[in-house]
């Protein structure tokens, strides 16, 4: 065994100040969710393990190394002073343009008797930890030396996915440096017996550290929440706050994000999340919506699931033999709708690819089969498109072993486009995303699997055969396409109520569709109530003459149209359960404004300017 | 491991090869914080750190001391000296020889032509003490003009002044550890969170350990004000009234020191005649509060065993400012609470080395605390610089402020601008522009060559900053802490005491007066020179500020070390030992809101920003969190006007107009804005800044304006970013 290695810290000293030690209250044996606090208490092995930072391979003898740790925030003393989050970002060697700490405020009352409410928050290094379940790479450690949750920038290939499922916007996606890098609890700092460095610089005695359930000296409450705080439900979040001084009723935010904190009627109990009519007017912001860092997920989703549903017309058709689309595998279109296929899924999977902030480390995407939907979802994309790939050779090739080998192909594929529809679904069903966490994902996904799927197959084969060839198979995809539309239609107009009965951020994404996209919304709805009408028609009479092209090809743009502004509001409108902002840092709104007024060519302003 | 990989990668965090720690002071506000920079092996400083060990900060820094090493390679550093015949020509680099040559000779043609007064010098509150002492030798023993004045006059001048008129002396008389002893604190428009953070703390760690008492008087509803048990919103200008009903309520309810008074102040019965008009009934009418609080704060104040009062620019910028810190001297004074542990009159102080400045100088008379008008001080330091008493002025010149007017009507031509940048600081930026453009000859010599008065300039000089030098600040607790020297200067830019030490050399007086060339060269001087005074620097040294983390004065010769309060026996500067009772009458006379300009304007300091932001907006790790300036607006006010929340306003007052982005929020009254005031080409394009009679300190608090929405959103956002160069 090697030689255990200590190096002295840059920052250890002889004159440290005693605040800035690590504490040693009695802490309970199992935190208020019945977790043990000891997180070796079950597994020795654990123990006595150098967590090896910068080859350092010395051993922390702290006697609570293996409990839980967690963040105490005393939200009756912070003043804002950001001493925490510039320590953070100064230790850390962060840009300005993102911290892993950060404070932002909610604000209530009338002046004189205002009452504004700051909030310091940082990785809460849960019990659940959603970031390192939802990482396809596993970058993501929950280290028994003290509960930490680490994520190593070297495996991450920046998909981001981490910032999505996280409820209070711990893990930062750099898009500069194309990974994700987030809060390290300081545990160079536990492992020489010292707080972080946030909790260590706090000039308030607001921020604070030690093991979880524990009360710092002259501190009264270990509550879990404060106003503008997520539910601490989703991930049993590691952090206790204090908040005893009288709120007011209602606490706004100063960020964009149509939201307030309101009280029951009695002003009794704890705060809810609440929809804010800050009295928007309809726009219809269609540069904005087709312009955002997801659009490689609008391409992605849509183009895969339009081959998923071509390719499921033909399993069905080819394999199982159901009519009319059993004609299909002998038609002249059969080989271009194969090509088709190929490219439109290729072209997907590569926008998806590219937009990673690694695309070269894509291979670790199945690294975490074991907890990831994210994961599953590219081993079931994969293994659809490796079966894809199967079934377009072998249809090539004549021969009754190559037949078997296509038909093979084709379950293999089919097995794929099960798995990778279902978890292209689940991936988005995230607590902290109520927008997406609703079943008019799958409605909409699964939907637009048949409407595009059926308006492929009918675009290839009209453009290689003719309109007229096969009315009969024509009438029966717009039928499929009118079912997929349907099964949308009936999603948006459920998710519509319940997002607008639920409240909270749900009601905000809802707010901003009806306000800020209000009028391309409505375009959709226009187009979707069309597209539904006409498709209905369609399946009844057929198309035919150059007055059924014409109309076929309109029809065709219409759902293309209705499609795209569909998936790009869902990933537009998303607002997440995450920490209020300030009034510049961490407000999406400003950070629009210095994009669009060059503000954000400074580097000094703290904005990434867009790409 | 309880989730993720078997097979552990190692942990790699930011490490910072430190190879060394050197000792500073922080170089920004007048706080004092010990520093330790971090160097690595190639010299350059990489990470920064509050000594644990010191008194002041404890190990703790604020967020612009966490990233001050940062500072040395921030962009718009003056590379090398530049020089233009005219301030709208291109600049060409020149160098140190021919700048200073060039300069002499237009600071010798202007005195020869107008007279030794029409040449000014601006300085500041930044640099060095051994630095202003030999700015001070320079101007006052050298060139002997008697325009020479700090920026200070922005910040300090209304402290020093009511400091004077009441005890005779300048000299912050208490300490941060006045927090530990007192039972009652009032907070005069001072916003410790946001201005002094570790102060803050300070306080914060006092009460923490025993509750007492804190009254906020602000306006604004600061984080101060909300920590604050009480907090009264102050009609804006209306403090002396506010203090002379507390004193009002305390001596007739015979709560005051009857003993103190009597024994340490003079001027009682002129006084008591004015006090007893201000009842709390009348009071409250003016200022705002109501007569029951008046009431209840002045008996918790007079009631408590020690009580404190501090103040900052609340006070300080208004139109009485000075007569604002001395009726908080009033206040103390009547109730006993100066020169005890917790009972004290505290400023707190501006600049890192505003203390610095106001010692030795010799902005407003001449070296530790000498003023012109006596003729012995005249004559100690003509004796010690070896020059004719004669050559000094016998009356105090123009301060800072009427420095500028005295340019707008050519009385001066020729200006030397150290470490200060009126373009954005000084009220009525349109008037300065005006000005500066009046000058002959305009030399400025700044650590930035991007601040914005530099664009009226005929000589550059780049000046080094902080700790590319070495030497002294005194911190608003009279605490003398040492700079270390901890990398080598930028590029060509040099250290302010080789630049003046290198200008001395360039005037025939110059040659004969002794000018040091090493800073510690010149402390001895200050230990000389104070020796035996109010401000005994004797028993210190370089080495012994180091390792106490900073002294106190007075520090007599062969004192263990310094001495927390002043003026504990009672005894003060005036002739007769005493202090003052001066009484004082309310002066309405601020621009008041009306039907054309119905809102008054508040001006401040943001915690992530100092001054004019020639620093500070350099740092994206700081400035990112107000990277453009704002306005603090009553949501029910703008709802009237149709102004929305991040949306610009344009704001008009009887100076000119600005454009600002909008934060709504209750923070402010509805009849109210606020704007920080770090920002070029904003709030000062409106502000008015009436003069203090005493301190002629601008009123930058105090001024009304009109606020409309910002008709073209899209114009509004053009022109607000083309005034931000950074």
């Amino acid at each position: 065994m090697l030689d255990k290695v200590k190096k002295r810290k840059y920052f250890e000293r002889s004159d440290e100040p005693e605040y800035a030690r690590l504490p040693q209250y009695d802490a309970p044996q199992k935190n208020r969710y019945g977790k043990v606090i000891d997180l070796a208490a079950e597994d020795e092995k654990l123990k006595g393990k150098s967590l090896n930072i910068n080859g350092d391979t010395s051993v922390g003898e702290h006697p609570n190394r293996y409990k839980q740790h967690g963040f105490y925030f005393n939200a009756d003393n912070c003043i804002s002073c950001h001493a925490c989050e510039s320590a953070c970002s100064e230790k850390n060697g962060l840009p300005p343009y993102l911290a892993y700490r950060a404070v932002g405020y909610v604000e209530g009352g009338t002046y004189p008797n205002y009452t504004r409410l700051n909030i310091s928050m940082a990785c809460n290094h849960c019990d659940n930890p959603v970031c390192l379940k939802g990482c396809p790479t596993r970058a993501y450690t929950k280290f028994a030396e003290y509960g930490a949750v680490l994520q190593d920038p070297d495996i991450c290939f920046g998909c981001g996915y981490c910032t999505w499922v996280c409820p209070y916007n711990a893990p930062q996606l750099d898009t500069e440096k194309g990974h994700v890098h987030k809060c390290n609890m300081c545990v160079d700092r536990l492992e020489v017996g010292l707080k972080p460095a946030c909790a260590s610089a706090c000039l308030a005695g607001a921020l604070d550290f030690g093991v979880i359930e524990t009360r710092p000296e002259n501190r009264e409450q270990l509550a879990t929440q404060i106003p503008g705080f997520p539910t601490p439900e989703i991930t049993h979040p590691n952090i206790r706050f204090q908040q005893t001084k009288t709120l007011p009723r209602e606490m706004t935010r100063p960020d964009a994000i149509p939201l307030r904190y309101e009280r029951d009627d009695q002003g009794q109990g704890g705060f809810k999340t609440k929809l804010r009519d800050i009295g928007k007017g309809k726009c219809w912001n269609l540069k904005k919506l087709l312009s955002s860092h997801e659009n490689a997920h609008i391409a992605f989703t849509l183009s895969s699931q339009t081959v998923m549903g071509a390719f499921l017309l033909l399993f069905l058709g080819g394999v199982i033999g159901v009519t009319p689309f059993n004609s299909l595998e002998t038609s002249s279109s059969f080989i271009p709708l194969l090509g088709s296929m190929l490219v439109l899924l290729t072209f997907g999977m590569l926008k998806l690819n590219l937009h990673l902030g690694r695309p070269h480390r894509f291979y670790r995407g199945f690294n975490n089969l074991r907890y990831s939907p994210v994961s599953r979802e590219i081993a079931g994309v994969s293994l659809f498109f490796a079966g894809l790939v199967g079934f377009c050779l072998f249809s090539l090739l004549k021969g009754e072993l190559f037949n078997s080998l296509k038909v093979i192909s084709a379950y293999v594929a089919i097995t794929g486009l099960v798995l990778g529809s279902w978890y292209m679904v689940k991936l988005y069903l995230i607590p902290a995303r109520p927008f997406w966490n609703h079943w008019q994902t799958a409605t909409q996904f699964w939907g637009n699997t048949l409407s595009l799927g059926a308006m492929l197959i009918a675009v290839m084969t009209s453009l290689v055969s003719g309109l007229v060839d096969n009315q009969v198979q024509l009438q029966s995809l717009a039928l499929v396409a009118l079912i997929g539309l349907a099964m949308e239609a009936v999603g948006h107009l459920f998710h519509g109520w319940d997002m607008d009965r639920q409240g909270g951020e749900g009601a905000a994404s809802q707010y901003e569709q009806n306000t800020t996209y209000g009028t391309s919304s409505l375009l959709r709805n226009s187009l979707l109530t069309t597209n539904l009408i006409a498709l209905v028609t369609v399946s009844i009479t057929g198309l035919s003459g150059y007055v059924g092209m014409a109309a076929g090809c309109l029809l065709v743009l219409s759902i293309l149209s209705s499609s795209i502004i569909s998936r790009a509001l869902f990933y537009v409108l998303v607002i997440p359960t995450t920490m209020p902002g300030a009034f510049f840092w961490r407000n999406k709104g400003f950070q629009e404004h210095a994009q669009e007024s060059g503000l954000a060519n400074m580097p000094q302003v703290g904005v990434l300017p867009k790409h | 491991m309880l989730f993720g990989r078997l097979k552990k990668n190692p942990i790699k965090i930011a490490d910072k090869p430190v190879v060394e720690w050197k000792y500073t002071t922080c170089g920004y506000c007048s706080t004092g914080c010990s520093i330790e920079v971090g160097v690595d092996a190639n010299g350059e400083a990489i990470t920064s750190r509050g000594v644990g060990s010191a008194d002041v900060n404890r190990g703790k820094l604020c967020l612009k001391g966490i990233f001050e090493h940062e500072l040395f390679r921030s962009s718009g550093r003056g590379r090398v000296p530049l020089i233009r015949k005219r301030f709208y020509e291109p600049f060409k680099e020149t160098s140190w020889d021919k700048a200073l040559d060039h300069s002499a000779s237009e600071i010798k043609r202007i005195q020869e032509t107008y007279g030794r007064d029409a040449f000014a010098i601006v300085s500041t509150g930044q640099i060095m003490t051994e630095e202003f002492y030999t700015l001070g030798k320079l101007a006052r023993g050298v060139l002997g003009t008697n325009n020479y004045d700090g920026n200070t006059t922005l910040c300090m001048a209304s402290a020093v002044s009511g400091y004077k008129r009441s005890f005779g002396s300048d000299g912050p008389p208490g300490c941060y550890d006045d927090f530990e002893h007192t039972d009652c604190l009032i907070a005069f428009g001072s916003n410790l969170p946001e201005q002094h953070p570790i102060i803050f703390w300070r306080l914060k760690q006092a009460l923490e350990k025993r509750k007492f008492p804190v009254i906020v008087v602000d306006p604004r509803v600061t984080m101060l004000a909300q920590m604050a048990d009480m907090h009264l919103p102050i009609t804006p200008g209306t403090d002396v009234v506010l203090i002379n009903s507390l004193m009002h309520v305390i001596l007739d309810e015979g709560l005051e020191d009857r003993e103190y008074i009597n024994a340490h102040t003079s001027g009682y019965e002129e006084f008591i005649k004015i006090v007893e008009e201000y009842n709390p009934v009348m009071a409250a009418k003016i200022c705002g509060i109501d007569e029951d609080t008046i009431r209840n704060v002045a008996r918790t104040y007079a009631k408590a065993g020690a009580a404190m009062s501090i103040w900052t620019m609340g006070i300080n910028q208004s139109t009485h400012g000075s007569d604002g810190v001395v009726n908080i001297n009033n206040l103390n004074l009547v109730t006993g609470n100066i020169g005890k542990p917790g009972g004290t009159s505290l400023s707190i102080t501006g600049q890192c080395n505003a203390m610095g400045t106001r010692e030795w100088s010799s902005c407003s008379g001449l070296p530790g605390y000498r003023v012109l008008e006596k003729e012995k001080d005249r004559e100690d330091i003509a004796k010690f610089w070896g020059i004719d008493p004669e050559f000094f002025p016998k009356k105090r010149g123009l301060f800072q402020t009427d420095i500028f007017p005295a340019i707008e009507t050519g009385q001066i031509k020729g200006l030397w601008i150290v470490a200060t940048n009126p373009m954005t600081s000084m009220p009525n930026t349109a008037r300065i522009r005006k000005t500066l453009e009046k000058l002959e000859f305009l030399v400025v010599q700044d650590a930035y060559e991007d601040m914005e008065t530099n664009e009226y300039s005929h000589v550059y000089f780049p000046a080094s900053i902080w700790a590319e030098k070495e030497g002294c600040f005194t911190n608003t607790e009279r605490r003398v802490n040492l700079i270390r020297n901890v990398i080598k200067p930028y590029a060509e830019s040099k250290p302010d005491l080789w630049i003046f030490n290198e200008m001395a050399k360039r005037f025939e007086q110059g040659q004969k007066i002794k000018f040091p060339e090493t800073t510690e060269g010149v402390f001895d001087e200050l230990r000389q020179l104070s020796k035996g005074r109010m401000l005994d620097y004797s028993g210190m040294s370089y080495e012994k500020i180091e390792s106490h983390r900073g002294i106190q004065w007075p520090c007599t010769e062969g004192a263990e070390t310094g001495s927390p309060r002043l003026y504990t026996d009672g005894k003060f500067q005036h002739e007769d030992g005493k202090a003052k009772l001066i009484p004082l009458i309310f002066i309405d006379n601020n621009e008041r809101p009306d039907d054309d300009y119905p809102f008054w304007l508040n001006t401040g300091r943001v915690v992530e920003h100092f001054h004019t932001r020639t620093r500070t907006g350099k740092v994206g790790n700081l400035n990112k969190f107000s990277p453009t300036p704002y306005m603090e607006m009553n949501p029910d006010a703008a709802k009237e006007l149709g102004i929305t929340h991040g949306s610009y306003a344009r704001l008009t007052s009887r100076r000119g107009d600005a454009v600002v982005m909008v934060q709504l929020t209750q923070r402010v009254a509805p009849n109210s804005v606020f704007i920080p005031f770090h920002f070029h080409e904003c709030v000062n394009r409106i502000s008015l800044g009436l003069l203090d009679p005493h301190s002629r300190q601008p009123a930058f608090k105090q001024c009304a304006v009109k606020v409309e929405p910002a008709t073209d959103q899209g114009t509004a956002a053009v022109r607000n970013k083309a005034a931000r160069a950074f």
